[in-house]
């Protein structure tokens, strides 16, 4: 029993970054139709933007704030200098993104160095709860992206910029033609879906090091969960991430370590199979007229 | 005289407007010359140079091209893009191992169950891949690198793990030795010919045509009778087929293969290829691996530098020169000879009009 609520705490902490990027992916997905594999290098320059500031004296939050403004403003330039050319024929977003990913890379190499990059932990502080311990850190992990992800959900659902959205998702043209400024929603989208992969990396990095080459193996797990979740639905995804989470981490904890990578594939190929639209539904992208 | 003018200008833009596939297929006899000519003088290279990292990276570029022409077959013709191909390459270089190993085969009796199982393995992918739409395909294809890479480090002392596996020599053919620099260079040569021969004859065919319709319109192909579904998984698997190929060529001319050698980055990077020289074009998958290959030597970059230039000179060509880098030149080139012509023409012009003067 120890066990499994240790595994369920360890999984649910990775599961976070996983959905963060997730979610993000599927935003993106949903109203432009573009499959953004560069998503994965946003993470992770949020998470060396934060050991940039780490290592620069300062504390984990500014570091973490950092990570979120420098990423938003590198997913607005990417949006304004490249995607939106990309619109009306989203293969090529995608492949845009096959090119971004290299570039992103290797100018952090360039930049910095390939070795691996870890903080101290953000904090320090472990509860012994019975026989189970409790690594603060990861219980921040999990908090901030629930709420995180509750913010989202609420906007989305909630308020007339939501509203909007959606129904730039549903038809962008007739939105459009009711008053929706769709290319700013799209910016939008750009910018928020990277500022949660910025805090996603921001997140990774208080629990993993990493590399400038970890981006690409989290990405196929974000696109793992929002293919498994229905892609173009943000709620999909988060279902989607806690069970792939799970899987992964009890996989990890009951001796399968060196599989863990393998079930997300595994996984996708087997709701491909059942539920071509993933577990709740997804959408199509959007329609192309053009 | 005016009329004249116009006929030249209306003719200009009809040239223009053909596209550039179409004029690829149009090619008379003088275009195989071309070719042909093309093919002896890079069979000359190893006779010209002595420099041997030169021919070495010839011939990893030609194993390369090998797989390009499967991956222009899929997303050229039918439309699909597939970024799992250095894995389906993986496969056939794997078999080609464990064949030699386990049962003693050699290069040519293990090649075509090599192809053979790559292309089983593409169509074991594209049956739940391809049900839904292209995204999650492409998405399919990328994940399936990650999971080779690991089943081929978890694949105990079968695959090797981390390490890979060696494999002996090309046996001697025919009394043909492939195991020099200048043979293994003929013998990449004679596959890429190959290969580069089977996508012009596929372009060409009723089943090209059947697969451009596939990429235009599905429900339209559906709607006259084609089997959409089965022809996608069946493209899929003719360009696993190539990418087989490829690979056993690949282990026989590294004698050593590990997984890192197949995970999704090198597929990233096949797929650039051909993005960089054009799908569509008999030469474009051809000169994007030049471009990628020797981008570095002529510019004299260090590979970080290099992998950045790539990737900015793809989202470049994306953007600007969506048909890729050789469809871009021939553009240029067209341009150039319309505007010769336009040139030519007012010169004519000008000469009748002074006819003219003088007659009146």
């Amino acid at each position: 029993m120890e066990v499994f609520i240790q595994q369920i705490l360890n999984s649910l902490s990775i599961a976070s970054v996983i959905i963060l990027i997730a979610v993000g992916i599927t935003l993106i997905f949903g109203l432009t139709g573009i499959i953004n594999f560069a998503h994965g290098e946003l993470l992770m320059i949020g998470g060396i933007t934060t050991w940039v500031f780490v290592h620069n004296g300062f504390s984990f939050l500014i570091a973490l704030a950092a990570a979120i403004v420098v990423v938003g403003l590198i997913g607005f330039l990417l949006e304004r200098g490249i995607f939106r050319f990309t619109l009306d024929n989203p293969m090529n977003g995608f492949i845009v993104s096959l090119g971004l990913i290299v570039v992103l890379q290797h100018v952090v190499v360039l930049l910095f160095d390939p070795n691996q990059k870890a903080i101290p932990r953000p904090l320090t502080t472990v509860w012994d709860v019975g026989d189970i311990r409790v690594a603060a850190t990861r219980i921040m992990v999990i908090a901030v992206t629930a709420i995180v992800v509750a913010l989202t959900f609420y906007v989305i659902a909630r308020t007339r910029y939501g509203r909007a959205l959606r129904a730039s998702v549903a038809d962008r043209e007739t939105a459009y033609l009711m008053g929706i400024p769709v290319r700013r929603y799209v910016s939008a989208v750009f910018v928020v879906g990277s500022m949660l992969a910025g805090l996603g990396g921001a997140m990774l990095i208080a629990l993993f090091p990493i590399t400038p080459f970890t981006g690409s193996a989290i990405v196929i797990k974000g696109f793992a969960v929002a293919l498994i979740g229905g892609l173009g639905n943000p709620g999909g995804a988060v279902v989607a991430g806690v069970v792939l989470g799970l899987v992964e981490g009890f996989s990890a904890g009951y001796g399968f370590s060196e599989w863990t990578d393998a079930y997300s594939f595994a996984l996708m190929i087997l709701i491909l199979l059942v539920r071509p639209h993933g577990l709740l539904g997804g959408t199509e992208g959007p329609r192309v007229n053009s | 005289m005016s009329t004249r003018n116009q006929m030249a200008g209306h003719d200009v833009t009809s040239a223009e407007g053909r596209s550039s596939s179409e004029a690829n297929r149009s090619g008379g006899p003088e275009r195989w010359l071309v070719v042909v000519a093309m093919f002896v003088a890079l069979a000359a290279l190893p006779w010209l140079t002595t420099e041997t990292r030169l021919i070495s990276l010839a011939i990893t570029t030609g194993i390369n091209v090998i797989a390009l022409y499967g991956l222009a077959i899929l997303f050229g013709q039918a439309g699909i893009l597939s970024v799992g191909h250095a894995a389906l390459m993986g496969i056939g270089a794997y078999a080609a191992a464990i064949l030699a190993r386990d049962f003693g085969l050699g290069f040519w009796a293990a090649l075509p169950i090599c192809a053979f199982l790559s292309a089983a393995t593409a169509g074991l992918l594209g049956f739940p891949a391809l049900r839904v739409s292209g995204h999650h395909f492409v998405i399919l294809t990328f994940a399936f690198g990650q999971l080779l890479t690991i089943v081929l480090t978890n694949g105990g002392e079968f695959t090797g793990r981390a390490t890979g596996l060696d494999i002996g020599p090309i046996e001697t053919t025919f009394g043909l030795d492939f195991n020099s620099l200048a043979g293994m260079y003929l013998l990449t040569l004679a596959f890429v010919a190959i290969s580069m021969a089977a996508a012009h004859f596929i372009d060409i065919s009723a089943y090209g045509r059947t697969l451009r319709s596939i990429r235009e319109n599905p429900q339209l192909a559906a709607s006259v009778g084609i089997d959409v579904r089965f022809h996608k998984i069946g493209v899929f698997m003719v360009s696993g087929l190539f990418a087989g190929v490829s690979g056993v060529v690949l282990a026989y001319y590294f004698r050593h293969i590990s997984p890192s050698l197949f995970g999704a980055f090198p597929s990233v990077y096949l797929a650039m290829m051909v993005m960089l020289g054009g799908s569509r074009l008999l030469f474009g998958p051809l000169g994007g691996a030049i471009i990628v290959s020797f981008l570095p030597e002529i510019l004299d970059l260090d590979p970080v530098e290099a992998r950045i230039a790539y990737g900015a000179i793809l989202v470049g060509v994306i953007l600007i020169l969506p048909g890729g880098v050789i469809a871009g030149i021939g553009i240029i080139l067209r341009k150039l000879v319309a505007m010769a012509r336009r040139i030519r023409g007012l010169r004519f012009a000008s000469i009748e009009s002074e006819r003219n003067a003088e007659g009146g």
